[in-house]
Protein backbone atom coordinates (compact mmCIF):
# COMPACT_ATOMS: atom_id res chain seq x y z
CA UNK A 1 0.00 0.00 0.00
CA UNK A 2 1.43 3.85 -1.02
CA UNK A 3 1.56 5.97 1.78
CA UNK A 4 -0.77 8.05 0.34
CA UNK A 5 -3.44 5.70 0.19
CA UNK A 6 -2.41 5.39 4.02
CA UNK A 7 -2.18 8.74 4.51
CA UNK A 8 -6.01 8.82 3.36
CA UNK A 9 -7.20 5.77 4.97
CA UNK A 10 -6.14 6.85 8.67
CA UNK A 11 -8.00 10.39 7.86
CA UNK A 12 -11.48 9.78 8.80
CA UNK A 13 -10.16 8.32 12.28
CA UNK A 14 -8.33 11.47 13.09
CA UNK A 15 -10.69 13.59 11.56
CA UNK A 16 -13.77 11.77 13.91
CA UNK A 17 -10.57 12.31 16.49
CA UNK A 18 -10.84 16.53 15.33
CA UNK A 19 -14.37 16.82 15.71
CA UNK A 20 -14.12 15.44 19.58
CA UNK A 21 -11.53 18.04 20.15
CA UNK A 22 -13.65 21.03 18.61
CA UNK A 23 -16.40 19.61 20.39
CA UNK A 24 -14.60 19.89 23.82
CA UNK A 25 -13.02 23.47 22.91
CA UNK A 26 -16.74 24.54 21.94
CA UNK A 27 -18.10 23.73 25.31
CA UNK A 28 -14.97 24.70 27.27
CA UNK A 29 -14.99 28.00 24.86
CA UNK A 30 -18.90 28.72 26.96
CA UNK A 31 -18.43 27.57 29.80
CA UNK A 32 -14.87 29.99 30.40
CA UNK A 33 -16.40 32.99 28.49
CA UNK A 34 -19.29 32.61 31.56
CA UNK A 35 -17.64 32.21 34.28
CA UNK A 36 -14.50 34.78 32.91
CA UNK A 37 -16.97 37.39 32.32
CA UNK A 38 -18.74 36.58 35.80
CA UNK A 39 -15.63 37.04 37.56
CA UNK A 40 -14.28 40.11 36.03
CA UNK A 41 -17.58 41.58 36.55
CA UNK A 42 -17.59 40.33 40.21
CA UNK A 43 -13.78 41.35 40.89
CA UNK A 44 -14.22 44.98 39.09
CA UNK A 45 -17.23 45.90 40.90
CA UNK A 46 -17.17 44.16 44.73
CA UNK A 47 -15.83 45.92 47.38
CA UNK A 48 -16.00 43.14 49.65
CA UNK A 49 -11.78 42.33 50.24
CA UNK A 50 -12.96 38.74 50.64
CA UNK A 51 -14.18 38.62 47.12
CA UNK A 52 -11.81 40.07 45.72
CA UNK A 53 -8.88 37.53 47.68
CA UNK A 54 -10.58 34.38 46.85
CA UNK A 55 -11.06 35.30 43.01
CA UNK A 56 -7.46 36.62 43.01
CA UNK A 57 -6.06 32.86 45.05
CA UNK A 58 -8.42 31.38 42.03
CA UNK A 59 -6.68 32.94 39.17
CA UNK A 60 -3.34 32.79 40.49
CA UNK A 61 -3.80 29.03 41.06
CA UNK A 62 -5.50 28.05 38.20
CA UNK A 63 -2.67 30.16 36.06
CA UNK A 64 0.50 29.02 37.55
CA UNK A 65 -0.65 25.17 38.01
CA UNK A 66 0.21 23.19 34.49
CA UNK A 67 -3.60 22.04 32.75
CA UNK A 68 -2.71 19.10 32.70
CA UNK A 69 -2.13 18.84 36.85
CA UNK A 70 -6.00 20.32 36.94
CA UNK A 71 -7.29 17.52 34.33
CA UNK A 72 -5.58 14.59 36.33
CA UNK A 73 -6.82 16.76 39.88
CA UNK A 74 -10.29 16.22 38.46
CA UNK A 75 -10.45 12.86 36.86
CA UNK A 76 -8.19 10.79 39.00
CA UNK A 77 -8.71 13.00 42.30
CA UNK A 78 -12.28 13.51 42.18
CA UNK A 79 -12.20 9.62 41.85
CA UNK A 80 -11.27 8.97 44.56
CA UNK A 81 -13.65 11.23 46.31
CA UNK A 82 -16.39 8.85 44.70
CA UNK A 83 -17.22 11.26 42.02
CA UNK A 84 -16.29 9.64 38.63
CA UNK A 85 -16.88 12.17 35.87
CA UNK A 86 -16.33 10.45 32.22
CA UNK A 87 -12.94 11.36 30.90
CA UNK A 88 -14.69 13.90 28.44
CA UNK A 89 -16.26 15.86 31.11
CA UNK A 90 -13.40 15.64 33.04
CA UNK A 91 -11.39 17.51 30.36
CA UNK A 92 -14.39 20.34 29.83
CA UNK A 93 -14.25 20.88 33.65
CA UNK A 94 -10.80 21.07 33.61
CA UNK A 95 -10.20 23.27 30.73
CA UNK A 96 -13.15 25.83 32.19
CA UNK A 97 -11.69 26.42 35.24
CA UNK A 98 -7.96 27.02 33.66
CA UNK A 99 -10.12 29.07 31.05
CA UNK A 100 -12.53 31.26 33.43
CA UNK A 101 -9.22 32.37 34.88
CA UNK A 102 -7.11 33.22 31.79
CA UNK A 103 -10.38 34.99 30.52
CA UNK A 104 -11.00 36.89 34.31
CA UNK A 105 -7.79 38.60 33.32
CA UNK A 106 -8.57 39.29 29.50
CA UNK A 107 -12.04 40.65 30.60
CA UNK A 108 -10.82 42.61 33.78
CA UNK A 109 -7.79 44.39 31.54
CA UNK A 110 -10.86 45.50 29.16
CA UNK A 111 -13.33 46.76 31.40
CA UNK A 112 -10.78 48.62 33.66
CA UNK A 113 -9.02 50.06 30.40
CA UNK A 114 -12.44 51.91 30.56
CA UNK A 115 -12.81 55.28 32.13
CA UNK A 116 -14.87 55.82 35.02
CA UNK A 117 -16.18 58.46 34.27
CA UNK A 118 -18.31 55.76 32.04
CA UNK A 119 -19.76 54.40 34.87
CA UNK A 120 -20.40 57.98 36.81
CA UNK A 121 -22.33 59.31 33.88
CA UNK A 122 -24.54 56.35 33.42
CA UNK A 123 -25.76 56.44 37.24
CA UNK A 124 -26.06 60.46 36.55
CA UNK A 125 -29.00 59.80 33.45
CA UNK A 126 -30.35 57.40 35.56
CA UNK A 127 -29.40 53.81 34.35
CA UNK A 128 -29.00 50.80 36.52
CA UNK A 129 -26.08 49.11 37.10
CA UNK A 130 -27.02 46.53 35.49
CA UNK A 131 -28.01 48.81 32.44
CA UNK A 132 -24.63 50.85 32.45
CA UNK A 133 -22.78 47.25 32.37
CA UNK A 134 -24.69 45.70 29.73
CA UNK A 135 -25.29 48.72 26.99
CA UNK A 136 -22.03 50.69 27.75
CA UNK A 137 -19.27 49.36 29.72
CA UNK A 138 -19.70 45.33 28.09
CA UNK A 139 -19.74 46.24 24.30
CA UNK A 140 -16.72 48.51 24.44
CA UNK A 141 -14.55 46.11 26.36
CA UNK A 142 -15.13 43.27 24.51
CA UNK A 143 -14.04 45.05 21.64
CA UNK A 144 -10.92 45.70 23.36
CA UNK A 145 -10.78 42.00 24.65
CA UNK A 146 -10.79 40.64 21.50
CA UNK A 147 -7.48 39.93 20.18
CA UNK A 148 -6.58 38.67 23.59
CA UNK A 149 -9.62 36.21 23.65
CA UNK A 150 -8.67 35.18 20.06
CA UNK A 151 -5.30 34.18 21.05
CA UNK A 152 -6.86 32.03 23.79
CA UNK A 153 -9.24 30.53 21.40
CA UNK A 154 -6.39 28.73 19.62
CA UNK A 155 -4.35 28.29 22.51
CA UNK A 156 -7.46 26.71 23.63
CA UNK A 157 -7.95 24.10 20.31
CA UNK A 158 -4.12 22.94 21.07
CA UNK A 159 -4.41 22.73 24.91
CA UNK A 160 -7.83 19.67 24.02
CA UNK A 161 -4.42 17.60 22.92
CA UNK A 162 -3.80 17.20 26.60
CA UNK A 163 -7.03 15.19 27.63
CA UNK A 164 -5.49 12.48 25.46
CA UNK A 165 -3.74 12.12 29.00
CA UNK A 166 -7.25 11.00 30.59
CA UNK A 167 -7.55 8.61 27.13
CA UNK A 168 -10.76 11.49 26.01
CA UNK A 169 -10.58 9.71 22.04
CA UNK A 170 -9.52 13.22 20.75
CA UNK A 171 -7.33 13.65 17.78
CA UNK A 172 -3.83 13.13 19.82
CA UNK A 173 -5.19 9.86 21.19
CA UNK A 174 -6.63 8.45 18.65
CA UNK A 175 -3.13 8.92 16.91
CA UNK A 176 -1.21 7.64 19.58
CA UNK A 177 -3.43 4.67 19.20
CA UNK A 178 -3.03 4.66 15.07
CA UNK A 179 0.74 4.47 15.59
CA UNK A 180 0.97 1.61 18.04
CA UNK A 181 -1.51 -0.39 15.38
CA UNK A 182 -0.17 0.77 12.50
CA UNK A 183 3.78 1.90 13.17
CA UNK A 184 3.24 4.72 10.14
CA UNK A 185 4.77 6.96 12.74
CA UNK A 186 5.85 9.89 10.67
CA UNK A 187 2.72 10.16 8.19
CA UNK A 188 0.17 9.82 10.93
CA UNK A 189 2.00 12.88 13.08
CA UNK A 190 2.17 14.62 10.04
CA UNK A 191 -1.57 14.11 9.78
CA UNK A 192 -2.27 15.57 13.28
CA UNK A 193 -0.09 18.32 12.40
CA UNK A 194 -2.12 19.33 9.48
CA UNK A 195 -5.28 18.60 11.47
CA UNK A 196 -4.31 20.85 13.73
CA UNK A 197 -3.15 23.74 11.44
CA UNK A 198 -6.59 23.35 9.47
CA UNK A 199 -8.27 23.87 12.85
CA UNK A 200 -6.29 27.03 13.94
CA UNK A 201 -5.66 28.75 10.90
CA UNK A 202 -9.05 29.48 9.81
CA UNK A 203 -10.31 30.46 13.31
CA UNK A 204 -7.40 33.23 13.50
CA UNK A 205 -7.94 34.66 9.91
CA UNK A 206 -11.71 34.84 11.18
CA UNK A 207 -10.60 36.54 14.35
CA UNK A 208 -8.68 38.83 12.32
CA UNK A 209 -11.68 39.72 10.00
CA UNK A 210 -13.93 40.08 13.44
CA UNK A 211 -11.69 42.42 14.52
CA UNK A 212 -11.78 44.42 11.46
CA UNK A 213 -15.33 44.75 11.87
CA UNK A 214 -16.23 44.71 14.83
CA UNK A 215 -12.55 45.58 17.10
CA UNK A 216 -11.96 48.42 18.90
CA UNK A 217 -9.71 49.52 16.28
CA UNK A 218 -11.91 50.55 13.42
CA UNK B 1 -11.28 17.48 55.17
CA UNK B 2 -9.09 16.86 58.89
CA UNK B 3 -9.18 12.82 57.99
CA UNK B 4 -7.86 14.10 54.29
CA UNK B 5 -4.81 15.87 55.51
CA UNK B 6 -4.04 13.78 58.30
CA UNK B 7 -2.47 11.40 55.20
CA UNK B 8 -0.21 13.65 54.63
CA UNK B 9 2.53 13.44 57.74
CA UNK B 10 2.50 9.80 57.07
CA UNK B 11 3.70 9.72 53.20
CA UNK B 12 5.44 13.04 54.30
CA UNK B 13 9.36 12.37 53.24
CA UNK B 14 8.96 9.23 51.22
CA UNK B 15 6.65 11.64 48.49
CA UNK B 16 8.92 15.32 48.82
CA UNK B 17 12.06 13.15 48.22
CA UNK B 18 10.54 11.47 44.78
CA UNK B 19 8.91 14.92 44.38
CA UNK B 20 11.99 16.71 44.62
CA UNK B 21 13.92 14.41 41.95
CA UNK B 22 11.11 14.92 39.54
CA UNK B 23 11.24 18.63 40.29
CA UNK B 24 15.49 18.85 39.42
CA UNK B 25 14.73 17.08 36.11
CA UNK B 26 11.71 19.56 35.79
CA UNK B 27 13.95 22.76 36.46
CA UNK B 28 16.51 21.41 33.57
CA UNK B 29 13.93 20.56 31.41
CA UNK B 30 12.53 24.12 31.78
CA UNK B 31 15.75 26.15 31.98
CA UNK B 32 17.19 23.81 28.80
CA UNK B 33 13.93 24.95 26.95
CA UNK B 34 13.90 28.35 27.33
CA UNK B 35 17.68 28.77 26.93
CA UNK B 36 16.99 27.10 23.59
CA UNK B 37 14.19 28.62 23.17
CA UNK B 38 15.99 32.10 23.07
CA UNK B 39 18.71 31.61 21.09
CA UNK B 40 16.49 30.45 18.11
CA UNK B 41 13.88 32.82 18.81
CA UNK B 42 17.32 35.68 18.64
CA UNK B 43 18.29 34.10 15.42
CA UNK B 44 14.36 34.68 14.30
CA UNK B 45 14.08 37.79 14.99
CA UNK B 46 17.63 38.40 13.37
CA UNK B 47 16.17 36.82 10.21
CA UNK B 48 12.98 38.69 10.91
CA UNK B 49 15.30 42.02 10.07
CA UNK B 50 17.53 40.51 7.43
CA UNK B 51 17.60 42.64 3.85
CA UNK B 52 16.73 39.00 2.36
CA UNK B 53 13.19 38.82 1.82
CA UNK B 54 13.25 34.78 1.60
CA UNK B 55 14.83 34.63 5.11
CA UNK B 56 12.27 36.66 6.52
CA UNK B 57 9.35 35.28 4.74
CA UNK B 58 10.94 31.99 6.01
CA UNK B 59 11.07 32.88 9.98
CA UNK B 60 7.56 34.40 9.82
CA UNK B 61 6.50 30.46 8.29
CA UNK B 62 8.21 29.31 11.13
CA UNK B 63 6.88 31.07 13.70
CA UNK B 64 3.20 30.82 12.27
CA UNK B 65 3.68 27.12 12.14
CA UNK B 66 4.86 26.74 15.87
CA UNK B 67 2.18 28.54 17.02
CA UNK B 68 -0.21 26.43 15.24
CA UNK B 69 1.14 23.18 16.27
CA UNK B 70 0.21 22.14 20.03
CA UNK B 71 3.38 21.29 21.87
CA UNK B 72 2.19 17.54 22.89
CA UNK B 73 2.27 16.83 18.90
CA UNK B 74 5.34 17.88 18.56
CA UNK B 75 6.75 16.15 21.63
CA UNK B 76 5.46 12.97 20.07
CA UNK B 77 6.62 13.80 16.78
CA UNK B 78 9.81 14.00 17.79
CA UNK B 79 10.32 11.41 20.36
CA UNK B 80 8.13 8.61 17.99
CA UNK B 81 9.29 9.45 14.83
CA UNK B 82 13.02 10.92 14.62
CA UNK B 83 14.19 7.42 15.50
CA UNK B 84 12.73 6.08 12.22
CA UNK B 85 14.81 9.03 10.59
CA UNK B 86 17.69 7.52 12.32
CA UNK B 87 17.99 9.76 15.36
CA UNK B 88 16.67 8.58 18.82
CA UNK B 89 16.29 11.12 21.58
CA UNK B 90 16.07 10.51 24.78
CA UNK B 91 12.71 11.51 26.30
CA UNK B 92 14.37 14.72 28.27
CA UNK B 93 15.98 15.55 25.00
CA UNK B 94 13.20 15.30 23.11
CA UNK B 95 11.53 17.67 25.79
CA UNK B 96 14.29 20.20 25.55
CA UNK B 97 14.06 19.99 21.68
CA UNK B 98 10.38 20.33 21.81
CA UNK B 99 9.82 23.13 24.36
CA UNK B 100 13.10 25.38 22.59
CA UNK B 101 11.02 24.99 19.18
CA UNK B 102 7.96 26.09 20.21
CA UNK B 103 9.00 28.41 22.85
CA UNK B 104 11.58 30.07 20.26
CA UNK B 105 8.14 31.08 18.23
CA UNK B 106 7.07 33.04 21.89
CA UNK B 107 10.26 34.37 22.57
CA UNK B 108 10.90 35.83 18.59
CA UNK B 109 7.24 37.55 18.79
CA UNK B 110 8.68 39.08 22.18
CA UNK B 111 11.72 40.09 20.94
CA UNK B 112 10.60 41.68 18.22
CA UNK B 113 7.87 44.04 20.19
CA UNK B 114 10.64 44.89 22.72
CA UNK B 115 12.96 45.97 19.62
CA UNK B 116 9.94 47.70 17.80
CA UNK B 117 9.02 49.56 20.41
CA UNK B 118 11.98 51.44 20.25
CA UNK B 119 12.58 54.58 18.31
CA UNK B 120 14.35 54.21 14.59
CA UNK B 121 16.32 57.67 15.50
CA UNK B 122 17.79 55.94 18.83
CA UNK B 123 20.16 53.49 16.29
CA UNK B 124 20.32 56.25 13.48
CA UNK B 125 22.14 58.59 16.48
CA UNK B 126 23.85 55.60 17.29
CA UNK B 127 25.69 55.73 14.56
CA UNK B 128 25.65 58.92 13.46
CA UNK B 129 27.91 59.44 16.38
CA UNK B 130 30.66 56.75 15.28
CA UNK B 131 29.55 53.57 16.82
CA UNK B 132 29.57 50.49 14.75
CA UNK B 133 26.25 48.53 13.99
CA UNK B 134 27.06 46.49 16.59
CA UNK B 135 27.96 48.63 19.28
CA UNK B 136 24.95 50.53 18.64
CA UNK B 137 22.93 47.61 19.35
CA UNK B 138 24.81 46.49 22.07
CA UNK B 139 25.23 49.93 23.86
CA UNK B 140 22.39 51.75 22.49
CA UNK B 141 19.40 49.82 21.80
CA UNK B 142 19.34 46.36 24.11
CA UNK B 143 19.97 48.23 27.61
CA UNK B 144 16.73 49.96 26.54
CA UNK B 145 14.65 47.01 24.52
CA UNK B 146 15.36 44.70 27.79
CA UNK B 147 13.68 46.88 29.67
CA UNK B 148 10.19 45.91 28.35
CA UNK B 149 11.23 42.32 27.36
CA UNK B 150 11.63 40.82 30.59
CA UNK B 151 8.30 40.71 32.03
CA UNK B 152 7.14 38.97 29.53
CA UNK B 153 10.27 36.78 29.26
CA UNK B 154 9.61 36.03 32.36
CA UNK B 155 6.00 34.96 31.66
CA UNK B 156 7.38 32.76 28.91
CA UNK B 157 9.40 30.69 31.13
CA UNK B 158 6.66 30.19 33.85
CA UNK B 159 5.03 28.64 30.25
CA UNK B 160 7.51 26.41 29.41
CA UNK B 161 7.78 25.42 32.67
CA UNK B 162 3.89 24.21 32.83
CA UNK B 163 4.38 22.87 29.20
CA UNK B 164 7.29 20.79 30.55
CA UNK B 165 4.52 18.29 32.39
CA UNK B 166 3.45 17.51 29.23
CA UNK B 167 6.99 15.66 28.64
CA UNK B 168 5.77 13.42 31.14
CA UNK B 169 3.88 11.91 28.59
CA UNK B 170 7.14 10.93 26.26
CA UNK B 171 8.16 9.38 29.44
CA UNK B 172 11.00 12.07 31.09
CA UNK B 173 11.24 11.19 34.52
CA UNK B 174 9.67 15.02 35.83
CA UNK B 175 7.92 16.12 38.21
CA UNK B 176 4.49 14.97 37.10
CA UNK B 177 5.52 11.61 35.85
CA UNK B 178 6.84 11.01 39.79
CA UNK B 179 3.61 12.37 40.93
CA UNK B 180 1.78 9.60 38.17
CA UNK B 181 4.05 6.66 39.45
CA UNK B 182 2.84 7.65 43.51
CA UNK B 183 -0.27 8.29 42.57
CA UNK B 184 -0.76 4.46 40.75
CA UNK B 185 1.17 3.58 44.12
CA UNK B 186 -0.54 4.68 46.86
CA UNK B 187 -4.22 5.62 45.57
CA UNK B 188 -4.30 8.53 46.67
CA UNK B 189 -4.92 10.52 43.34
CA UNK B 190 -6.36 13.44 45.22
CA UNK B 191 -3.40 14.12 47.50
CA UNK B 192 -0.41 13.86 45.10
CA UNK B 193 -2.16 15.67 42.45
CA UNK B 194 -2.95 18.70 44.75
CA UNK B 195 0.68 18.74 45.95
CA UNK B 196 2.58 18.60 42.85
CA UNK B 197 0.35 21.69 41.88
CA UNK B 198 1.42 23.28 44.87
CA UNK B 199 5.14 22.44 43.88
CA UNK B 200 4.71 24.13 40.07
CA UNK B 201 2.94 26.73 41.87
CA UNK B 202 5.48 27.82 44.54
CA UNK B 203 8.26 28.46 41.40
CA UNK B 204 5.51 29.99 39.14
CA UNK B 205 3.86 32.25 41.24
CA UNK B 206 6.84 34.35 42.65
CA UNK B 207 8.12 34.55 38.90
CA UNK B 208 4.33 35.26 37.37
CA UNK B 209 4.37 38.17 40.58
CA UNK B 210 8.04 39.66 39.81
CA UNK B 211 6.82 39.85 36.02
CA UNK B 212 4.13 42.09 36.92
CA UNK B 213 6.15 44.00 39.68
CA UNK B 214 8.74 45.01 37.05
CA UNK B 215 5.92 45.53 34.04
CA UNK B 216 4.59 48.09 36.60
CA UNK B 217 7.95 49.58 37.01
CA UNK B 218 9.02 50.17 34.10
CA UNK B 219 5.43 51.30 32.77
CA UNK B 220 5.86 53.96 35.29
CA UNK B 221 5.31 57.64 34.06
CA UNK B 222 3.29 55.86 31.01
CA UNK B 223 0.37 57.26 31.66
CA UNK B 224 -2.88 55.20 31.74
CA UNK B 225 -6.79 55.32 31.88
CA UNK B 226 -7.47 53.26 34.95
CA UNK B 227 -11.33 53.24 36.13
Amino acid sequence: MSSLQTFFGLLPLLLSGALTALEIALCTLVLASIGGLVLAVWLTFSRSRLVQAGIACFIEWMRNVPALAHLFLIYFGLSYLGINLPAWLAAIVGLSLVGSAVLCDIFRAGLQSLHVGQYEAGLAVGLTRVQILANILLPQSLRRSLPAFANYVTQLIKDTSIASAIAVPEIMFLARNLVTSTFQTSLIYFAVMCIYAAMILPIGLGFIRLERHWGSAR
Amino acid sequence: MISFFAQYPEYWSDWTARLLQGGVVTAKLSLGGFALAALLGSLLTWALRSPFAWLRRSAVYFIQGMRALPLLALLLALYFSLPSLGLTLSGFEAGILGLGLQGSAYIAEILRGGLDALHRGQRESAIAVGLTPFQAFTAVILPQAIRGMLPPLLNAYVSILKDSSLCALIATDELMLAARAIASESFLPMHIFLLVGLFYFVIAFPLSLLSRVLEKRFSRGRKSLRG
